[in-house]
């Protein structure tokens, strides 16, 4: 497969997981209604003047009117309070990381190459140039692109990279994360996760709901409660593992367009063997909200392992960008210090 | 007037409105590879300005070898001429096959130079050469990349002003074909490869 292939089934595979992230959404609000209309009934049935038990009516516009204009705008308005909480430029973001700005004529020669091979990427791409960070606290290989639009992306480079990696395969990442910047990649996570907000806003309802039932036993408000809260469980666990499986693919889009824009697979390639020999965890406290931006996996095993995690396995990523690889790892040029390496296994990449 | 006149008149007005489109579509297409020429223009003229001061450090340590510097002096001097009259004419075949020629020939002075470096470990050392080598790998990558973009600009012209009936409009307005940059060389890269950590 080459590589217009390979960002073809990305691209693909992105839509049919993003509709089944709308289907979710469908499947919420048709849970709502059942539950809802089940709530009624049951109500109805425990009148105590009631003289017939009512027919159990199963399609009820009204009830399905408020049940999905209800569930909608509950998603809705928190999908928008998370987006518009999110959506700082990508300096805010690169900043929060420990990010140093460097500036264009900067002397130090590798910062220098860094700034050198991040203005041609931009070429190769067609963005404009972002704003350059460092990251000088972390040994890892790892480099992240930030920021809703082109117009205010940030690159940020591990320190790692710049002393482990040689010009071909530093190129190789920063086409990468260029790629997530010119395939929008950034957006669509930001609106990913302002919809699983929204979701999770449904189960904080719904707890409102559990808590604030009345004297009466009885209270349908309570049965609501806990119905939207298993409700947004089931919708959060589901949204997480389509979140992560999107997440998946971009990572597999952008090494394909970072080949296409470096036209050099050996490079990038390299650059993945080094992270699988070196390692790519970031140290900083707010690497796990960033995690889904870096260019390898920034944290460790979590608990679903391969389903919830951002980046596909470093092996498939390597065997897609370069099929004759050998399936060893090495280290970077420069051995770093053992107590600053993390455990370079295969698995928590 | 007469029916016949209003109808005359009418068709003629069409014509001309189609014709205008015609012209203003491969106006257009011909300022895309200009502008697209000028990019790389800019970064030919700082690898020209980066190789005289690298010719300099060199001398410095270089004693034997000197035809090797002097062959790169001529041959940065005649690509700069050449892409003097190529940015003045984008496009135009002979232009930008003389700039071709030349280019490959610097390329293969400077590789000559590179490889004597390897008997100056000294000067392959020194920061001023190391940054002038990494600005000079940079700015090829530019070249290459900006290259890329110019040839698709020109291809996307040619393909317009070939197919009927643009064909007829480019031989009366004179809209010539163009030329592609395109440097015969494997690597894709103007110079061979710079040895660069």
């Amino acid at each position: 497969m080459g590589i217009f292939e390979h960002q073809d089934r990305a691209r693909t595979r992105t839509t049919v997981l993003v509709a089944y992230f709308v289907i979710s959404v469908v499947c919420i609000i048709a849970a709502v209604y059942i539950v809802s209309i089940l709530i009624f009934y049951n109500a109805h049935a425990n009148q105590p003047h009631g003289s017939l038990p009512p027919e159990l009516v199963l399609w009820d516009p009204a009830i399905f009117l408020y049940a999905a204009l209800g569930t909608l705008s509950v998603v809705i308005i928190g999908s928008l309070y998370k987006i518009a909480a999110l959506a700082k430029g990508g300096s805010v973001v690169a900043e929060s990381l420990g990010g140093r700005l460097l500036s264009p004529d900067t002397a130090d020669p590798s910062e220098r190459q860094l700034c050198n091979v991040i203005e041609e990427m931009a070429i190769a791409s067609g963005m404009p140039v972002p704003r350059i960070y460092v990251l000088d606290d972390e040994p890892g290989i790892n480099a992240f692109a930030a920021g809703h639009a082109p117009g205010d992306a940030a690159i940020g480079v591990t320190r790692g990279c710049m002393t482990l990696l040689n010009r071909d395969e530093l190129q190789g990442i920063i086409g990468h994360e260029f790629s997530h910047i010119a395939n929008g990649d950034m957006r669509l996570d930001l609106r990913i996760m302002g919809v699983l907000f929204g979701i999770v806003c449904l189960s904080v309802i719904g707890q409102v709901l559990l808590y604030s039932r009345g004297g009466r036993d009885r209270n349908p408000l309570f049965l609501l409660g806990l119905a939207l809260i298993v409700i947004g469980s089931i919708g959060v666990f589901f949204g997480r593992l389509i979140q992560a499986a999107i997440s998946r693919q971009r990572e597999f889009l952008a090494d394909a367009s970072s080949v296409q824009f470096t036209r050099n697979p050996a490079g990038l390639s390299s650059a993945l063997q080094k992270l699988g020999g070196t390692g790519s965890r970031v140290r900083s406290a707010h690497a796990g909200e960033a995690s889904h931006m870096f260019f390898g996996n920034g944290m460790g095993k979590s608990f679903l392992g391969a389903a919830l995690a951002t980046h596909p396995p470093l092996a498939e990523r390597i065997h897609a960008v370069d099929p004759s690889w050998d399936g060893k790892f090495h280290r970077g040029a420069i051995t770093i210090d053992e107590a600053e390496s993390s455990p370079g296994s295969e698995g928590h990449l | 007037m007469s029916p016949l006149q209003i109808t005359f008149g009418l068709l003629a007005f069409i014509a001309i409105t189609i014709v205008t489109s015609m012209v203003n579509t491969l106006v257009t297409l011909r300022n895309r590879f200009i502008n697209a020429y000028a990019q790389i223009d800019e970064q030919l003229k700082r690898r020209y300005d980066l190789i005289p001061n690298m010719v300099e450090t060199a001398k410095g340590y270089i004693k034997h070898d000197r035809e090797t510097l002097e062959a790169v002096i001529t041959a940065r001097n005649d690509a700069a001429t050449a892409n003097i009259s190529a940015a003045a004419n984008p496009g135009d075949p002979s232009a930008m096959h003389v700039l071709a020629s030349s280019e490959m020939t610097l390329g293969g002075a400077l590789g000559r130079l590179f490889a004597l470096l390897e008997s100056y470990p000294d000067l392959k050392a020194n920061d001023t050469m190391l940054r002038l080598m990494e600005d000079l790998a940079s700015t090829d990558n530019k070249v290459a990349f900006f290259r890329d973009a110019f040839n698709d600009a020109v291809m996307a012209y040619n393909t317009k002003r070939k197919m009927f009936p643009r064909n007829v409009i480019s031989v009366i307005f004179r809209f010539n074909l163009a030329e592609s940059f395109s440097i015969e060389n494997t690597e894709k890269r103007l110079a061979p490869k710079i040895p660069l950590s």
